[in-house]
């Protein structure tokens, strides 16, 4: 046995003895996975698992490193651009990763990578216009 | 400042070249010749061609402590890095297939599942399933 497989041994002993726990935030995962584009229901999540939703925060955040909201942010991000890519209006595409507003879809989307919805779907086109050309 | 090239150091570059494209599926982005047969050579994830390029640097073959710093990872099975797959087990099944080998096979700790595969060039390789 290599030194990594006996860390991964006692790593996994350690830090992911506790089963139920982990069965209860992948179940949180899969369920932002699933519904990224509703508003997130903690209370929902909270009832189905059977425990307070400051408890589920707090294990979520211990298992993933994020919170919650912020793990929905980054689905949600990531999803517009696939949106934006397949050319969706930017309105269209912020009401269809759940966001409520356009301007603060826009705000949002320009601090997590750096352009506004609209210059990355430009970008995106003359991305691909060029490879049409070429 | 940005993440643009991350690097991983190979024992010879031409043979990582068939094995990062052919076998794990990136695709070739820049090839610069540099001194003597060493390139600037970066591979790209095919769906994301503009994002991280990997640079399979030469590094173990011009300097000492690097060669010795990538065997004793080597020899502990402790991955030089590792890219994220959406599902474990068919990638192992495919890498398998293909004659890759396997130090660790797919298991699953706590929230990911992950395996490490030997990369022909001196490295051990992670593959990580988010769960």
């Amino acid at each position: 046995m290599t030194f990594y497989q006996k860390e991964i041994n006692r790593i996994k002993g350690i830090c992911y003895s506790n089963d139920r726990q982990i069965q209860t935030v992948i179940g949180m995962r899969n369920y932002i996975e699933n519904n990224f584009d509703k508003e997130l229901n903690l209370d929902l999540l909270s009832h189905i698992r059977f425990t307070s939703k400051f408890h589920l925060l707090r294990l979520f955040k211990k298992y993933y490193g994020q919170t919650p909201r912020q793990y929905l942010i980054d689905k949600r991000i990531t999803k517009s651009k696939i949106y934006l890519r397949m050319g969706m209006s930017v309105s269209e595409t912020c009401y269809s990763v759940g966001f409520e507003s356009p301007s603060s879809f826009s705000t949002l989307f320009k601090k997590k990578t750096g352009k506004t919805p609209t210059d990355f779907q430009k970008e995106q086109f003359s991305q691909s216009q060029s490879k049409v050309d070429s | 400042m940005k993440i643009k090239v991350l690097s991983i150091p190979v024992q010879d570059q031409e043979k990582a070249l068939k094995f990062y494209t052919e076998t794990l599926g990136f695709i070739k982005k820049v090839d610069v010749p540099l001194s003597e047969e060493n390139r600037w050579l970066t591979v790209v994830n095919k769906e994301e061609q503009d994002g991280a390029e990997i640079l399979l640097e030469p590094s173990p073959k011009h300097f000492e402590p690097a060669k010795t710093y990538q065997k004793a990872l080597f020899d502990a099975g402790i991955p030089y890095t590792q890219f994220n797959v959406e599902n474990v087990q068919q990638e192992y099944d495919r890498l398998n297939n293909l004659g890759v080998e396997f130090s660790v096979n797919p298991t699953e700790m706590g929230t990911v599942k992950i395996a490490v595969f030997n990369d022909t060039c001196g490295n051990k390789i992670q593959i990580v399933e988010m769960l």
